[in-house]
């Protein structure tokens, strides 16, 4: 009962952008402070999920259709660099034994 | 957008004649490829024929002539990087039609009207580069700095979004002229509007590489294979800064007020940071990533003076600029140290003097020595800024003469005697498409300064 009068009456818009300003905000902090380069693809494809998010909110609110089509040119293009990083991650795993950033001493200076 | 579709069409033709091991066909292909873009290029401009219904490129003049730089620097990088692609036989085609679509993305970056393409044309720059980075899969320094450069050239891409959906959010559209109108008639602006700016304010310096978002830029110029550090300081910077003077010199110009002491401080900032760390460098590669970083300080002056002539002064300098660095790069290419020391220049006008003559000029006109054309890209930015920023000019002008002291010890290296004791260095041989594109870059870095001028 209270779900649907929740969906009847509509979340307001606010909720959304504190939802995604959280989201966005934990993919910047996981970048920052883990050492795991899968984990840090992760938490970038967090971050492109958390704008999603507040991009679907705001075209719903705005009632408009654009914001929708741009949502899907972010997936395409997040699938993408999701196959160059691992292949990158690959390379590196081959190179290394491990994805550890802490690893990454060779350039310096 | 015919010169889009030749592109990217002469990128996948090279794609696939490189199964019949023969370089030179795809080397003729990507030349005749970059030559039929700019034509068709300027002559859509010229005649104002547009492909029929898409609103969202448009190109006109500003997109044209950063445009047509763009492709000159592919070309000229892809004629040195030749020699070395080529020893690479199953992969010559892959090298340069990457580099083809990178330019197809370079030009959808200049001629966006809406934040659709900007986006795509940004990712289509950026993907190929962080492939080319770690093209080197045997040495580990490139595939470190291939995910470096990917790491925080894709946070910078999130930042970027998160910016432009606040700003979709705030004003309601992805169109610039939308926006520019909405910004200019709401005397009281939504917040979200600033908070947009913000975040892509840091995706910008992100991708340019200005202080304190620099710390990227020094490790991935040095890892990479030369000849797409090359590409990254040339082309790169130009595909980004022509976007960054379109969103922040154009379409958020009536927030002048809001952006521009934020980013007067950073390009003091930049400048400072990369003089004083380029000073106790001993990789060249890293050299030149510092000055470049200084240089994207300059560069910067442009956007904080907003004048009609910014667009056109911001395009000289990056015109010159990305002469200096060419030339440079064939150069490193040509000494080819594996370690890639500063020392290994040591004596190369006895050795090479053709080589070293380049060499030199080039060091010079980065330093910003007159007659050459980098003093008249320096004059031109600094000559505008002078009567509304005196401040952030003479700061410039000290760091300038700060400048010279680095460019000059290795000018003066490479006018040294190498030592009597140590094993001589033979003399280098210059592949011929190396030379041209020496002769071509002595020619430009001499005369193209007075073309700037007048």
């Amino acid at each position: 009962m209270i779900l649907a009068s929740i969906f009847e009456s509509g979340v307001s818009i606010q909720f959304y952008m504190i939802l995604a300003s959280i989201l966005f905000g934990i993919g910047v902090l996981g970048v920052m402070l883990r050492r795991n380069a899968i984990i840090l693809l992760m938490c970038i494809e967090l971050m492109l999920n958390a704008v999603n998010l507040l991009l679907v909110a705001f075209s719903t609110y705005f009632g408009t259709g654009d914001a929708q089509v741009f949502v899907f040119f972010i997936m395409v293009v997040a699938a993408a660099e999701a196959t160059v990083g691992l292949s990158i991650i690959v390379l590196l795993f081959r190179n290394n034994r491990s994805v550890d950033i802490g690893l990454f001493n060779k350039l310096k200076g | 957008m015919v010169a889009l579709i030749v592109l990217f069409l002469s990128g996948l033709i090279s794609l696939f004649l490189a199964f019949a091991k023969k370089p030179w066909m795809v080397l003729s292909t990507a030349i005749a490829g970059l030559v039929a873009g700019g034509i068709s290029l300027f002559t859509e401009y010229h005649y104002g024929y547009q492909l029929v219904g898409y609103e969202g490129l448009k190109f006109d003049q500003f997109a044209v002539f950063y445009g047509l730089i763009g492709i000159l620097f592919t070309l000229l990088i892809i004629l040195s990087g030749y020699s070395s692609f080529k020893q690479n036989l199953n992969h010559t085609g892959d090298y340069i039609a990457l580099l083809l679509f990178s330019l197809t993305g370079a030009l959808c970056m200049l001629a966006f009207t809406d934040m659709f393409m900007f986006f795509l044309g940004l990712e289509i720059l950026s993907i190929p580069i962080y492939v080319m980075a770690g093209s080197k899969k045997e040495d580990n320094r490139s595939t470190e700095a291939a995910l470096k450069y990917f790491l925080t050239g894709s946070f910078a891409t999130g930042i970027l979004l998160f910016g432009i959906a606040w700003i979709y959010g705030g004003t309601g559209s992805f169109r610039l002229d939308e926006i520019q109108t909405f910004i200019e008639s709401n005397a009281n602006h939504q917040p979200m509007v600033y908070l947009g700016l913000l975040f892509l304010l840091a995706a910008f310096l992100f991708k340019v590489g200005a202080a304190p978002f620099h710390f990227w830029s020094p490790d991935v110029y040095d890892g990479s294979p030369s000849i797409v550090t090359g590409y990254m300081a040339a082309v790169v910077k130009l595909g980004a800064f022509g976007a960054f003077m379109k969103i922040f010199g154009m379409t958020f110009g009536g927030l002048h007020d809001f952006w521009a002491p934020a980013m007067m401080g950073l390009a003091m900032l930049t400048m400072f940071v990369g003089n004083l760390s380029a000073l106790r460098q001993n990789r060249f590669k890293r050299l030149l990533a510092y000055s470049s970083i200084t240089h994207v300080g300059y560069a910067l002056l442009t956007l904080i003076v907003q004048s009609d002539e910014s667009a056109f002064n911001l395009w000289a300098y990056l015109f010159s600029y990305g002469f200096s660095t060419i030339a440079l790069i064939t150069v490193a290419l040509i000494v080819n140290d594996s370690e890639d020391r500063i020392e290994s220049f040591r004596g190369l006008i006895r050795r090479n003097p053709f080589t070293g003559f380049v060499a030199i000029l080039a060091l010079l006109s980065l330093a910003g020595v007159p007659p050459l054309m980098g003093f008249f890209g320096k004059y031109l930015v600094f000559a505008e800024a002078i009567s509304s920023q005196p401040l952030l000019v003479v700061i410039a002008i000290i760091n300038s003469g700060i400048g010279i002291y680095y460019y000059l010890r290795v000018v003066i290296l490479m006018l040294q005697k190498q030592d009597a004791n140590a094993p001589q260095t033979p003399r280098h041989s210059v592949p011929a498409l190396q030379f041209v594109v020496l002769i071509v870059c002595a020619i430009a870095l001499m005369f193209g300064g007075n073309m700037l001028i007048f």
